[in-house]
């Protein structure tokens, strides 16, 4: 397969690879970049445990050909810590809680809300249910994790 | 035929008989300051950060990539097998059939009847008939379909109950009835007589898949000194230990079974590990080097164990007051394939024992009579899940209660109240409950926040169009506390640091139900630390005593347990310190939050950490080993009556539905659901449990169903199997009640199971309310809603 060289923006700073042009996103941060907070479920874009930003909205990664995000900027978990360990207040939120269990979708959890409070800081639980629907939990019932994106929420807004 | 009888007696003695049971509970008159408090998880930080390493993120590097080559047919025998082509690949290690398996070829939870490579024939699509190993998983790939094997095709059965007529096709040589236990309480045949009422129905449910996120995984990879390491996510590493061992052909001693982080569990990692690890140690093996083992989603849904699929037929007569008199149920239970842990392990344990103590329900019925047949046929094999053999009864008894209401001319609620399981209740196999029965507490509470009476009057159309009915529903349960078998101990060992720290190692597994938190909690009680001085070892069979497996709901109670008794060692010897440094007696010493004071004059205080620092010092005992087993479970195999498991858990469910009467559509829209638990040791992980138990009974009652044809898994993907989402799950309002078990760790019983029980037959009870119509053969899908309001043809208003 022919080699294509990727120019992007992950997590803030600037990257260049040389990736096989069949790679998928997913592949591309877990094994050539190493971050592995991104999980893969399903590889079929249907359980949403992979799910990163791209330009700030939500895709899942396994189903998107890494050639895509050529000059755009893509965030994962990973980036959503800061340099010195902070968390950001969606993290905390689903700490407090109560919203983790396996974990395994988690990340992809957060990044939907991310994407979400991004836009809409006050979500009514409807938006939230909507927005976080592309991801499959099997272990919370969805309701610790409903809460954690509201109180996340208050939370940005109080300290803006 | 047994003439024994088991009365009020019996359980008095098993409490008699196990001094050490007593006291467990309670060690000091002051409340608790760590149990019972919503601590925040252990692992939390390291999974919303994305730093948690599943198997899938562990470094590949070295590693072969092992795959499956599986029978495309569900019967068959293998005529022969050609791996040449593939031997040859360029990339390829090994290429492994039948007679390469060095020790015993076959593996299984209980019964080892599956083969780790199939050599004569196979039973059931997905079966394993070759094994590759290759530098990537691509050549490795590429090798299967290099595989050619010719088979002749046997005629195959999919139906448990045509597996059991004499001309059916055999699927093991020993015929297709793997196990037959049955139940005779009283006399149902007298009980019938005295009935007013009689009604008899048959409910079938599915075959489920776990749909745990992750697939599986398993890495094996061999040590210098021999031993074999095989590392993965897995709910019972001594299981998988005592399975490799013996397919290796080895001692017990070079086999190191190693859990690693889990996406989900909800029982079915507790076989696949096996069988992966089996498959992967085989592999390793040969080549001599690691091998990993990664399933793709598909992969896992084919090959790994499934909720086992039941037929149950029920008879039930009740007299005129509504009480309840006569009960008849046959249970046809599917095992698949595979015997797996489906079979009878005596005197209580196996999937359709279980069906058979539990099917008549959380009810008290003088006269009780069960058969249940669990038979092989060519479809996946049946494994745990989520209440093993319970969730599929729950849908039966559930609902027939609420038909023989509905003939009887009384309310779901009231034929609850009256026939409901109280303290002093005979159960179906004749074990009168004298301890921690909560149920009636469950259903008054839950009706109490539901508002039960307002909403059942207020049901019928919600729109102007008539095109939406509103109705409710009540789902009542229990759950035992551990597995019924005569293996059920658990051991733990606690180790204080110099500096006050702890180590706690035990075999229980976390999975994401919280182990990791609730199992702290209980040390840093029982020793007066603080959680946070407490770390879990990872469960590892060379490190950590036998605890059994991570199931059956018994983890916190039995291992909550274990972990006392450990602690207690070590909390003698620091106190006998710290009683000689203060110079106070013994007896006047508080272990609490770090510190050791004197209970009559509270300035008289030492630091946990100093008494720990000088036991060390000295050459006082630091390390303590406790285990704990139950009192002793009993179940006569020809009446099926005794103990068999020694608490329960009980719970009451409510929902509310809107049916969309020209589409089948149903949505649920209010849910309370309220539990007896003995003691919450965690309350907000245990609402967790709650929460995420409902969702998967939700699913169970709407959408979920392995749909099999000829053998053929139609749905192996998670686009075609519909677990529910944010969208589908309402919220639910969990009510958590204590009524204290005196054999628990602060009262405490088990719950990981009991939450998705009453859910599916609350919601299916809420449709036949809301539309008149009933699903008696689950999914309750749009379609299937749709044709039993058509069939129904009940005049609504």
């Amino acid at each position: 397969m022919k080699e294509m060289e990727i120019q992007f923006q992950l997590n803030g700073c600037d990257v260049c690879v040389d990736v096989p042009s069949d790679t998928l996103l997913v592949d591309l941060l877990r094994d050539t970049l190493g971050l592995k907070g991104t999980k893969t479920g399903c590889r079929e874009g249907e359980c949403g445990a992979c799910t990163v930003l791209l330009d700030d909205i939500p895709v899942n990664s396994c189903i998107l050909p890494a050639f895509k995000v050529e000059g755009r900027s893509v965030t994962t978990i990973e980036g959503l810590t800061k340099d010195d360990g902070r968390l950001d207040p969606i993290q905390e939120a689903f700490i407090q809680e109560g919203a983790v269990q396996c974990g395994f979708c988690t990340p992809g959890m957060i990044m939907n809300a991310k994407a979400l409070l991004g836009k809409d800081p006050h979500p009514e639980e409807g938006k939230i249910r909507e927005a976080i629907s592309g991801v499959q939990c099997r272990c919370t019932g969805y309701q610790k994790i409903v809460q954690a994106v509201k109180s996340a929420g208050q939370k940005m807004d109080s300290t803006r | 035929m047994s003439t024994k009888t088991h009365d009020h007696k019996q359980i008095k003695t098993l409490t008699k008989d196990k001094p050490d049971l007593q006291g467990l509970i309670k060690t000091s008159q002051m409340s608790p300051s760590v149990v019972g408090k919503s601590i925040v998880r252990t692992d939390a930080l390291s999974k919303v950060t994305g730093k948690l390493a599943f198997g899938a993120d562990y470094s590949q590097e070295g590693f072969l990539h092992g795959k499956i080559l599986r029978s495309p047919y569900p019967h068959a025998v293998i005529k022969s097998i050609d791996i040449e082509k593939a031997k040859n690949l360029s990339g390829v290690a090994a290429v492994l059939t039948a007679e390469d398996v060095p020790g015993r070829n076959g593996f299984g939870a209980i019964i080892p009847d599956q083969p780790v490579i199939c050599g004569d024939k196979v039973r059931f699509v997905g079966d394993g008939v070759a094994l590759v190993a290759a530098e990537t998983e691509k050549i490795a790939n590429q090798a299967l379909e290099l595989i050619k094997v010719e088979y002749d095709l046997l005629p195959p059965v999919f139906d448990p109950i045509e597996a059991l007529k004499e001309d059916a096709p055999k699927v093991h040589e020993k015929g297709n009835l793997l196990s037959y236990n049955k139940l005779r309480k009283g006399d149902a045949e007298k009980g019938f007589a005295q009935a007013d009422v009689i009604i008899e129905r048959t409910y079938k449910v599915p075959f489920l898949d776990h749909a745990y996120l992750e697939p599986d995984i398993c890495m094996a990879i061999p040590q210098v000194d021999g031993t074999m390491l095989v590392e993965g996510p897995m709910q019972a590493p001594f299981t998988v230990r005592r399975n490799i061992n013996a397919v290796l052909g080895v001692p017990i001693n070079r086999v190191q079974a190693r859990q690693i982080s889990m996406g989900g569990g909800f029982g079915g990692k507790e076989d696949s590990p096996i069988d992966l690890g089996c498959r992967a140690a085989v592999l390793a093996h040969h080549t001599r080097r690691p091998v990993r083992i990664a399933l793709e989603r598909e992969e896992v849904t084919l090959q790994t164990c499934k909720r086992h699929p039941m037929t149950m037929k029920i008879k039930i007569g009740a007299k005129k007051d509504g009480s309840l008199v006569a009960f008849e149920g046959v249970i046809y239970d599917e095992q698949g394939a595979y015997a797996s842990l489906g079979p009878v392990i005596p005197p209580a344990g196996g999937s359709h024992i279980h069906a058979m103590i539990m099917m008549s329900g959380p009810y008290e019925i003088p006269n009780v009579k069960i058969d249940a047949y669990l038979c092989f046929t060519n479809n996946p094999y049946g494994g745990a899940m989520r209440g093993f053999g319970a969730p599929q009864v729950h849908v039966a008894h559930e609902q027939i209660i609420d038909e023989l209401a509905e003939a009887l001319g009384t309310t779901p609620f009231d034929i609850r109240r009256r026939n409901g399981l109280r303290e002093g209740s005979a159960t179906a196999t004749g074990q009168v409950l004298d301890q921690s029965v909560g149920l009636h507490d469950t259903l008054e509470s839950c009706a109490k926040a539901f508002d039960w009476e307002k909403k059942y009057q207020d049901t019928g159309y919600v729109n102007e169009e008539k095109t939406k009915r509103r109705g409710v529903g009540i789902g009542m349960g229990w759950y035992r506390t551990s597995i019924g078998t005569n293996n059920d101990a658990c051991g733990a060992n606690v180790y204080v640091h110099e500096d006050g720290t702890v180590l706690l190692s035990t075999g229980i597994t976390e999975m994401g139900q919280g182990s990791f938190t609730v199992l702290p909690q209980i040390c840093a009680e029982e020793l007066g630390v603080r959680v946070e001085d407490v770390r879990v070892a990872r469960p590892d069979t060379d490190a950590v005593p036998e605890s059994g497996p991570t199931v059956g709901s018994r983890s916190t109670t039995l291992m909550g347990n274990a972990i006392i008794l450990a602690a207690r060692q070590v909390k003698k010897s620091i106190l006998e310190m710290a009683a000689e440094m203060l110079m106070v007696p013994l007896t006047r010493l508080e272990s609490r939050d770090r510190r050791i004071y004197d209970r009559d004059n509270p300035d008289t205080v030492l630091e946990f950490r100093e008494a720990a620092a000088r036991c060390m010092a000295n050459g006082k005992r630091l390390i303590g080993q406790g285990w704990w087993a139950p009192p002793a479970p009993s179940l006569d195999p020809e009446t099926g009556q005794g103990n068999p498991y020694f608490v329960y858990t009980y719970s009451t469910h409510m929902a509310e539905v809107n049916v969309d009467m020209e589409t089948g559509e149903v949505e649920v829209t209010d849910y309370v659901a309220a539990f007896d638990v003995g003691k919450a040791i965690n309350p907000k992980a245990l609402e967790g449990q709650i929460e995420g138990g409902v969702a998967m009974g939700l699913g169970y009652a709407l959408t979920e169903e392995v749909a099999i044809e000829n053998g053929y898994i139609q749905n192996l993907s998670l686009r075609d199997y519909l677990i529910p989402t944010s969208l589908d799950v309402p919220d639910i309002k969990p009510i958590i009640l204590e009524v204290e078990n005196k054999f628990g760790p602060y009262g405490a019983k088990g719950i990981g199971e009991m939450p998705n029980l009453p859910a599916t037959p609350a919601i299916l009870n809420a449709i036949a309310n809301a539309c008149g119509g009933r699903v008696r053969d689950l999914p309750a899908d749009p379609e299937k809603v749709y044709w039993a309001i058509k069939e129904a043809e009940i005049p609504l208003d």
